[in-house]
């Protein structure tokens, strides 16, 4: 309880800290969201400066960030520049399909990965270990871009699924039946990369640890009794290599929002990946915020969780919180 | 503590803003006269069918006011309707909501008779009134709308007064040339819905994405059907439009337009190469030569609309704020030689940039005046050819000469180097400051290429001046100069290679200035031609910024639709969305 | 015996592929910034074994390129040129240092020899390709150098003590995998001089990303050393009065090591390829100096990677380069469990 109670109060400084942290960087960053209006040789420079000032991008950095938490606490999370409307409502309806892309994408991934990982980390399934390796090393070296732009070819020219977006504009038929295979055959391009881009990471992980776990005596012990080798792996083995595939499943939950951010812009997926990209690249501050933040709320969640689950998987850090 | 997030201004009056009120709630009432319909001499199309394009980014607002970026100004182009437009074909302006007008002698009235008849897409008539409040709302300091510096004529807002119910007479405080182009786009707004928003002061807060179709009304070939958060908006039919065909069939022709939002260049083409949308803008010469291989296997096109806006300079930087001893400075002496400037000119190979760039879809420019300004462009601009040798004795004759192992080094003996800035977001400049780059190693200059995204150039060229030369595009939205004032005056905002100068640091500034200002006030286009040439003339001369190459307008669309007819201005495609239409065969499938 | 050939193999492929990059300057053909506009978007150029009268020769040949209209070529097999080796062609400096012009490989004016094609500008695939394998491995092993050290040290830190020094590092570690570092590159690309060296100031943003980089293998590691710290026969050695350092050096960091090496091959291909999201962002290197991510980057245009398939041969010859380091990590890493065991 202690433990939990610690982790709720550590999660609060950080994201305290994140928010802080996020608001210098970004007043370090040369140029301003008005900038652009400038270029644009029908407004004057009065007219922007009245409205830095109306958005209060005249006032000091502390005095923007306080009236930034105030809003926060109001659940706005300050004003969108670019929208002139509050931020929360704008991230959370993107961060929706996001959270749908890459909460499909995440667990197919280990899905895929775990058993490659595990067999051919085990010596007896050599062919699995090379063809995992060559699969993995090309996967490492494509961009995740390029992949996107792959299938998007293949989308282009076979039409076996649609080349971009999450909806058809035009729907051949009506009904909830239609519209769920009309999201599927959508999902299927970006999930795809989604998860040949994260298997080779998560293979070499997955196989390094196995390889370091069947090197244990109480794994050597359990193969002299007889215990079948699959059952070995699967069982046991995989058990004892949990400690650092959970600190990775905590890091790969955590990153969850941001993994696809490139994605969805090739892609063309109405998630946050679009709307970060072009906030950050015009200086629409309060959404860069708004977006670090909840990414900074997964951190925290999915590192709690992850935590907890070392503390029931490990004995051995366990024996430590006890005492 | 007063944060910026409320942006709740108090109620503020309609007193701040000079204009002449009277009673309104007369006119009303009034019965409706009979509807008087503009009706257009193009051909006749076929009604029904469902458009759908993309845009390059989500539009972030419908509110007409202060509405700023692209996306959302093409949207609300398409709900919205003005008083004066300017034909996006012809380049020439033609009555709208106004039927007619009239300009007084001196230039300073002018006198709009409105249609009458007509009603808002909810069906609320329009009067005067409507006029009224739109030009109170986009005047009014307090709203900060975008278009009101547009609305200032030297320095003081037009001032409106209402003669009667379809009468209404603008004054400007000086003579402006070509004033009645000031009309375009400037949307008429209704009142009803929007004055107790206005009277609250929260303008600028309504009309945003999540406004129920209910709320807004406007005066364009389309209104507010449904908006999808991130992937598209859908506009529909107004069935209360002012514009008909020859057969008296209220336009527009089709039923929808849906706009689906994509977040690049790359994906816009994909998603109509799959056939996902039914016309593309703003194509690059190297997805127009992919597209056009592919147009006889697919049913669509891609034209070449010819020559558009957009020029490209190489921009030395000459700004006189900078302290004498930074290393800029150091290099202005260099960039403030005239006979420099030419030399750079000369070395630069237009010719390949427009055949590696733009595969031949450009042209190449020695003023910023492209040739889409047919009327505008002086036609006796000298177009020096690509002379190294040239570029040699100029150099020689300003002092400089070679070392040993051929780098240029100026009168004191330093190596002539220097860094170009440029957006990396936009390939195609990179590409030009690559070209010069290597296009200076002949003359023994050594650039240095260096692209930086876009706010970081913006705040380098605009706030600190701290660059050396930099490659850069501007586009005008309108042909007329008077667009480009801020360009070329010295005080302007955009007068790039000096910003912010109290005085025209250089007499051929000061020389730009006197004809800029002349040509404002000169009402004949003719006279202000002459003006204007002689100012092209002494930038040619000058080069303050140094022209390099304008691309073409490139688009496509399917091969059904009808009336399609790409301009060189803004918006290139869906400028007369009214009269597009699919063929019947098309039609009928989709509905 | 078997798995010496095979280490010594390995050890071939290595060398093999990284001595052309080392001394590119030798083995590419061509000055990087060298533009043919005449030459824009050449395919891989044939080479020919034969003449036009179908003549067999030992010496390889190219021929020369006719333009016919944009990006369409055609051989003009009447005129064909054979390819030297160890000819004199442009100056180079090999190492930054030494002056030469000798070539490994050429073939005469007005002939050219592009193994890799040509981009839009007509320059050598090839020999940017080469040159570029320096700044881009450079950057990439320094960066993993830079995050794995750091995270290493903190990691063990943080699990061996554990306590408050766990908490604090952990958490700040959390800070730094939430913060938006992409501000804090175009704030340190907006602070570095614009003269500066476009190789040098892209050194300098990957170091900074590899510095921002520390906490995720120091949170791998730390999960590693809290676990390692509670085994017995650390336990043990800690009864008999081994000192901190030592239990860290003899025993956790080992533990670790299957971990930091699996590290080490992921996150150098990951730095290297983080330059085409970089220059997705404008922050990548600046032209016309190569490096493998911003030929990469090139083919984000879809119409480029569509037309120009040689522009993506590049990042095909990536695939063995990055497979050889994953195979040298898998070779490694037995050999320590063996010795340990």
């Amino acid at each position: 309880m202690k433990f939990l109670v610690r982790r709720f109060l550590h999660s609060v400084f950080l994201l305290m800290g994140v928010s802080l942290l996020s608001f210098s960087l970004l007043q370090l960053t040369p140029g301003s969201f008005f900038d652009e209006m400038q270029l644009n040789p029908q407004i004057s420079r009065a007219t922007v400066s009245r409205l830095r000032a109306e958005y209060g991008m005249d006032r000091p950095m502390l005095q923007r960030y306080v009236c930034w938490l105030e809003s926060a606490a109001r659940g706005d999370w300050g004003l969108s520049f670019a929208y002139n409307a509050p931020v929360a409502p704008l991230i959370w309806a993107r961060a929706r399909n996001t959270l749908l892309l890459t909460g499909l994408a995440l667990p197919l991934a280990w899905i895929i990965a775990l058993p490659i990982g595990v067999l051919s980390a085990g010596e007896r399934y050599r062919w699995i270990d090379r063809g995992g390796n060559l699969v993995a090393s090309v996967l490492l070296v494509t961009p995740e871009l390029l992949l996107a732009l792959g299938l998007l070819w293949l989308a282009l020219r076979t039409r076996w699924f649609p080349a971009g977006g999450m909806a058809s504009v035009v729907p051949i038929k009506h009904g909830a039946a239609a519209h769920i295979k009309d999201l599927v055959q959508h999902l299927f391009a970006p999930v795809t990369v989604l998860v040949l881009g994260s298997l080779p990471v998560l293979l070499r992980h997955i196989r390094s640890a196995m390889v370091d776990a069947l090197q244990t005596p109480y794994i050597k012990a359990a193969r002299s009794h007889g215990i079948p080798y699959l059952r070995i792996l699967f069982r046991h083995a995989l058990l004892a290599a949990s400690s650092p595939l959970l600190s990775l499943a905590g890091l790969s939950l955590a990153s969850l929002l941001s993994v696809s951010l490139l994605v969805e812009v090739i892609m063309n997926w109405p998630g946050l990946g679009p709307l970060l990209l072009e906030a950050i690249l015009a200086r629409d501050v309060y959404v860069v915020v708004g977006a670090v933040m909840l990414s900074g709320l997964f951190l925290v969640c999915a590192t709690a969780v992850s935590d907890v689950l070392l503390f029931i998987a490990d004995p051995r850090i366990r024996t430590e919180d006890l005492a | 503590m007063g944060c910026h997030f409320t942006k709740g201004l108090p109620a503020l009056l309609l007193s701040s803003v000079v204009v002449c009120l009277i009673p309104s709630s007369v006119s009303a009432q009034s019965p409706l006269s009979k509807e008087e319909l503009l009706i257009s001499n193009d051909p006749v199309g076929h009604p029904g069918g469902h458009l759908v394009v993309s845009l390059r980014s989500e539009p972030k607002t419908l509110n007409p006011v202060t509405s700023i970026d692209i996306s959302s100004r093409e949207v609300i182009a398409q709900m919205t309707g003005d008083l004066i437009h300017i034909n996006r074909f012809s380049e020439n302006t033609e009555p709208a909501l106004a039927k007619s007008w009239k300009v007084s002698r001196d230039g300073l009235e002018y006198t709009l008779k409105l249609r009458r008849g007509l009603r808002f897409s909810d069906g609320s008539p329009l009067d005067a009134d409507d006029v009224l409040f739109s030009f109170h709302a986009y005047l009014d300091e307090k709203v900060n709308s975008p278009q009101r510096d547009l609305l200032l004529i030297g320095g003081k807002p037009i001032t409106i007064q209402r003669m009667d119910a379809d009468t209404l007479v603008f004054r400007l405080a000086q003579p402006y040339a070509a004033a009645e182009r000031l009309f375009d786009s400037v949307a008429i707004l209704p009142r009803r819905l929007l004055e107790q928003a206005y009277n609250d002061g929260k303008l600028s807060q309504t009309w945003g994405l999540d406004t129920s179709p209910q709320q807004i009304a406007g005066l364009g070939p389309f209104r507010l059907k449904e908006y999808v958060v991130g992937q598209y908006l859908t506009l529909e039919r107004n069935p209360y439009y002012w514009k008909a065909d020859r057969e008296g069939r209220r336009l527009p022709y089709l039923d929808q337009i849906t706009f689906i939002f994509v977040p690049n260049a790359d994906a816009e083409v994909i998603r109509f190469q799959a056939g996902d949308t039914d016309m593309v803008n703003r194509l690059s010469a190297e997805d127009y030569a992919a597209l056009e291989k592919e147009q006889t296997a697919h049913s669509f096109h891609v034209y070449d609309a010819g020559p558009s806006l957009e020029y490209n300079f190489l921009l030395l930087n000459l700004n006189s704020s900078l302290p004498a001893q930074s290393e800029i400075a150091k290099k202005q002496k260099w960039f403030r030689d005239v006979k420099f400037r030419q030399a750079i000119s000369l070395a630069i190979d237009r010719d390949s940039m427009i055949r590696l760039i733009y595969r031949g879809r450009g042209t190449p420019l020695w003023t910023p005046v492209t040739p889409a300004s047919s009327f505008w462009i002086d036609n006796a601009i000298p177009h020096p050819p690509r002379s190294i040798d040239q570029a040699r004795k100029l150099l020689q004759q300003a002092g400089f000469s070679w070392s040993r192992n051929g780098e240029l080094t100026d009168d004191t003996g330093s190596p002539v180097k220097f860094s170009i800035l440029t957006s990396a977001s936009n390939s195609q400049r990179v590409q030009m400051a690559t070209i010069i780059q290597q296009d200076l190693k002949e003359l023994g200059v050594s650039a240095q290429v260096v692209s930086l995204e876009f706010r970081s150039v913006a705040d380098r060229i605009f706030r600190s001046h701290d660059y050396e030369a930099a490659v850069l595009g501007l586009a005008g939205g309108d042909t007329d100069p008077n667009s480009q004032m801020n360009v070329w005056l010295s005080t302007g905002n955009d007068h790039l290679w000096d910003i912010g100068e109290a005085h025209p640091a250089t007499s051929w500034e000061a020389e730009i200035d006197r004809l800029m200002e002349k040509q404002l006030t000169t009402l004949k286009p003719q006279a202000r031609k002459i003006l204007f040439d002689r100012v092209q003339e002494i930038i040619a001369e000058n080069l303050p910024i140094i022209s390099l190459v304008s691309p073409n307008v490139l688009v496509g669309a399917k091969d059904q639709l009808g009336n399609f007819r790409p301009a060189a201005l803004d918006p290139h495609t869906l400028w007369n969305s009214q009269e597009l239409f699919f063929s019947v065969t098309v039609a009928a499938r989709q509905r | 015996m078997r798995l010496l050939s095979k280490k010594s193999l390995l050890l071939m492929s290595l060398v093999a592929i990284h001595v052309p990059i080392l001394f590119s300057g030798l083995f590419a053909p061509y000055d990087v910034a060298e533009q043919n506009r005449d030459f824009s978007f050449v395919p891989p150029s044939r080479i020919h074994f034969t003449d036009a009268h179908r003549t067999l020769h030992l010496r390889p040949s190219v021929c020369s390129l006719e333009n016919s209209g944009f990006g369409q070529y055609h051989e003009n097999r009447d005129r064909c040129f054979p390819i030297h080796f160890l000819i004199m062609g442009s100056p180079y400096l090999l190492f930054g240092v030494f002056k030469s012009n000798l070539h490994l490989f050429g073939v005469e004016a007005p002939a050219k020899i592009f193994l890799m094609g040509t981009d839009l500008y007509g320059r050598d695939v090839f020999s940017r390709f080469l040159y570029g394998g320096q700044l881009s491995l450079l950057t990439g092993i320094l960066a993993t150098a830079l995050s794995l050290g750091f995270g290493v040290l903190f990691g063990t830190l943080a699990g061996y003590y554990g306590g408050w020094p766990d908490a604090v590092i952990m958490r700040i570690a959390e800070l730094f995998l939430a913060l938006p570092w992409l501000y804090l590159l175009f704030a340190v690309r907006a602070f570095l001089p614009l003269n500066l060296n476009a190789a040098a100031a892209f050194c300098l943003l990957v170091s900074v990303i590899g510095i921002v980089g520390w906490a995720r293998p120091a949170r791998l590691v730390r999960g590693i050393a809290l676990s390692s710290r509670e085994r017995h026969y650390v336990l043990a050695a800690r009864l008999f009065g081994g000192s901190d350092s030592y239990l860290i050096r003899r025993h956790v960091l080992p533990d670790a090591y299957a971990v930091i090496i699996t590290q080490a091959v992921l996150l150098i291909p990951q730095y290297v390829l983080a330059e085409v999201t970089l220059s997705f962002l404008g922050l990548g290197v600046g032209e016309p100096t190569p490096s493998w991510g911003n030929m990469l980057s090139t083919l984000q245009q879809y119409q480029v990677l569509v037309s120009y398939w040689w522009l993506a041969i590049p990042g095909a010859v990536l695939v063995p380069v990055f497979c050889s380091y994953l195979l040298l990590a898998s070779e490694l890493q037995p050999r320590r469990t063996a010795i340990d065991a």
